[in-house]
């Protein structure tokens, strides 16, 4: 009688530990998986900044100004040669 | 006997029978062995005692940093933006190449070269640097990551790297003054990178963690502090605008040979400061060579005696004080006036001026006239309501004061130059900031460097009906009339005054001025204040008029183009005159 419940007993043990054995192993999966993400996250953080930072630089009013007038031969308006729109004046 | 042994020799015997039991053997050699053995089992007990209970802390450290990592998590340095979210000023993660100079100096002589070459260095200077008894050497700092990845696959011995940041500038010179700069170590040492320094850092985070042999992290062994990031900070700067104020200012410090020059563009409406420029300048990416003259803020920490500038007040004050109104006569005839030993003289004679007159043609001996009716102390809380001699509450390093002296001690010859800006030091933001007593119909709000949120509170300073007499009498200056037809602008009503000073040189006026306007547009409902200052124009011209009323309207112009605000004259050419006014000094 005690024989067959020690060898119950002792299958359940061997299993608890193989389930122990692969939760640990999906634990470091995953976590490694999340690393990853996590570097990717920041990785892509850096990338926005440095897009954000070439936009302020490309965008530049001295380089905008420098194109108009050298490349487009573009002048500045002045009020003589706008036409102003008043709402709701007929 | 015999015959028994030689039968267990024959077919064995029983144990109790071996003969090696019929020996007699001393006692005291088993004790010895008990004995022996129990000293065994106590040394292993205490050894084991020990380690477990004693030194188990010690241990479990050693053990631990063996394959337990702590992890620094950088924080990155909050951004510094415009008023429309446009970077100004960001962090990049870059890395600092070290050198171990024992292990380095044994790599080949080509390898070192190319690393020379790679750091943008001198060969013998990278060799003068490994040739040290030190154990580490920075090589360089802030080296860009491609060009850390080409000297990692050089494979020196004894290069390493370490992360860091740097901050980049995109508008360089542009906006140097109001940005500031940072330090390699990413701490904020001018301008707003220092004001806001706190709340720009952030703060590093860490964690700890297994790694295996391969140095990949297996897992976190206690909870991750997480890194704070540095706070972004949004300026009430506007880029559009403060390029419009620098480009114009540089022509004219160009044109007119100057020292040096400033200007300040506020919004009316919410007390922000829109543009601050100062000439010279530098370049914050680059700054090898950076001298004190380009670091200075003229516009926050350089006082000047503001001159003609300063007339609107002591008008404003005899006008709320019913002393006078805008039409009241007054004899500026012969153009002289004298107050004890001193006399006091207006560039031109003027004869019979109004009150008006006496701002538009900015009269010394009208406004000391005007100024001999007022207390001291009447003048000195004006001056100092409107904010002379007053810390700015800007929170930026190094905002100046000025200087307005106790009223107690003024003499009278004092209180007369004092009414026309002189014997009186400020800077450029304060002057600025006083027009908006004028611009806002005689109350005032206080200046800031950060995106507005909320209404500011306003103090009343002057009643709303003096205020829009002096506002008409400034329009009334900067018109044809006046002292700066040059400063009239295209489609806008404008106001203003212009300025013209002596400098100090030890004590003594000079032969050297420094040149300003103040004014703001559109005079039917004001939007911004410019203020300009010209220091040591030296190409013939020195008047406030002639310097930096030109560059008020240029900035003017565009910028209230750029804010889309709707002109209110119809007046599109504008005649000025050839030989206008000169204002007095």
């Amino acid at each position: 009688m005690s024989g067959r419940v020690n060898l119950v007993l002792t299958i359940a043990l061997v299993l608890c530990a193989l389930s122990v054995v692969n939760a640990q192993y999906q634990a470091r999966r995953l976590f490694i998986e999340l690393e990853r993400a996590q570097a990717a996250a920041k990785q892509l953080e850096i990338d926005w900044a440095q897009l954000q930072l070439d936009q302020s630089t490309l965008a530049k009013h001295a380089r905008i100004e420098a194109n108009a007038r050298r490349d487009l031969n573009m002048v500045p308006t002045t009020p003589e040669r706008t036409q102003y729109l008043t709402m709701g004046a007929s | 006997m015999r015959s028994a042994s030689r039968t267990a020799a024959g077919k064995g015997v029983q144990f109790s029978e071996s003969p090696v039991l019929a020996v007699k053997l001393p006692v005291w050699r088993s004790r010895v062995v008990l004995f022996a053995l129990f000293a065994g089992f106590a040394t292993l007990a205490g050894r084991a005692l020990w380690l477990q209970g004693l030194s188990t802390e010690f241990l479990q450290k050693q053990g631990a940093s063996r394959y337990a990592r702590t992890l620094e998590l950088p924080a990155t340095r909050g951004k510094i933006t415009d008023r429309n979210g446009q970077v100004l000023a960001s962090s990049l993660p870059v890395k600092a190449v070290w050198a171990i100079p024992e292990d380095v100096l044994e790599a080949p002589a080509e390898k070192i070269r190319e690393l020379a070459k790679l750091l943008e260095m001198n060969e013998q200077d990278l060799r003068k640097k490994l040739d040290s008894d030190r154990t580490f050497v920075y090589l360089k700092r802030q080296v860009e990551l491609d060009v850390v990845d080409k000297i990692t696959k050089l494979n020196v011995p004894g290069i390493g790297t370490r992360r860091e940041y740097k901050r980049y500038y995109p508008d360089g010179d542009v906006m140097a003054h109001v940005v500031g700069f940072t330090n390699v170590e990413d701490v904020g040492q001018e301008g707003m990178e220092l004001a806001f320094q706190k709340s720009l850092a952030g703060t590093n985070g860490s964690r700890r963690v297994i790694k295996d042999r391969l140095g990949r992290i297996v897992e976190d062994i206690e909870s991750v502090r997480l890194p704070h990031d540095g706070k972004d900070l949004a300026l009430s700067i506007d880029r559009k605008i403060q390029y419009i104020a620098f480009s114009a200012l540089k022509e004219a410090v160009d044109k007119h040979k100057a020292k040096a020059a400033a200007i300040t563009v506020l919004d009316v409406k919410t007390g922000e400061v829109l543009a601050l420029v100062n000439l010279p300048t530098y370049n914050p990416n680059d700054r090898t060579r950076l001298t004190g003259a380009q670091l200075r803020n003229r516009v926050m920490t350089d006082t000047f005696e503001p001159g003609s500038t300063m007339k609107p007040f002591t008008v404003a004050l005899a006008l709320e004080n019913r002393l006078v109104t805008p039409n009241t006569p007054i004899q500026t005839a012969p153009g002289r006036i004298t107050i004890g030993r001193a006399t006091i003289g207006d560039a031109h004679p003027h004869g019979l001026l109004s009150v008006a007159q006496v701002l538009e043609k900015s009269s010394n001996v009208g406004t000391t006239k005007l100024a001999l009716q007022l207390e001291p102390q009447q003048m000195w809380d004006m001056f100092t309501t409107v904010g002379f001699g007053q810390q700015p509450k800007l929170g930026f390093p190094g905002a100046v004061a000025g200087r307005v002296r106790p009223y107690k001690s003024w003499r009278p010859i004092e209180q007369a130059t004092m009414s026309y800006g002189h014997g009186i030091s400020t800077s450029l933001i304060q002057v600025a900031h006083s027009y908006m007593v004028f611009a806002r119909d005689g109350d005032m709000i206080p200046l800031t460097l950060q995106k507005a949120g909320d209404r500011p509170i306003s103090q009343r300073v002057l009643s709303e009906k003096t205020a829009r007499a002096v506002r008409q009498m400034l329009e009334a200056a900067a018109g044809p009339e006046g002292t700066a037809p040059k400063a009239q602008v295209p489609g806008y009503r404008v106001a203003g005054k212009t300025g013209t000073s002596h400098k100090l040189v030890n004590g003594q006026y000079a032969n050297k001025y420094v040149s300003s306007f103040v004014g703001f547009a559109p005079v039917s409902d004001p939007r911004i204040i410019v203020a300009v200052m010209v220091d040591e124009p030296s190409n013939g011209f020195h008047y406030g008029g002639q310097v930096a009323a030109p560059v008020f309207s240029a900035v003017t112009a565009n910028a209230l183009r750029a804010l889309n605000v709707s002109p209110d004259s119809t007046v599109t050419d504008i005649i000025v005159p050839q030989n206008a006014v000169e204002e007095s000094m």
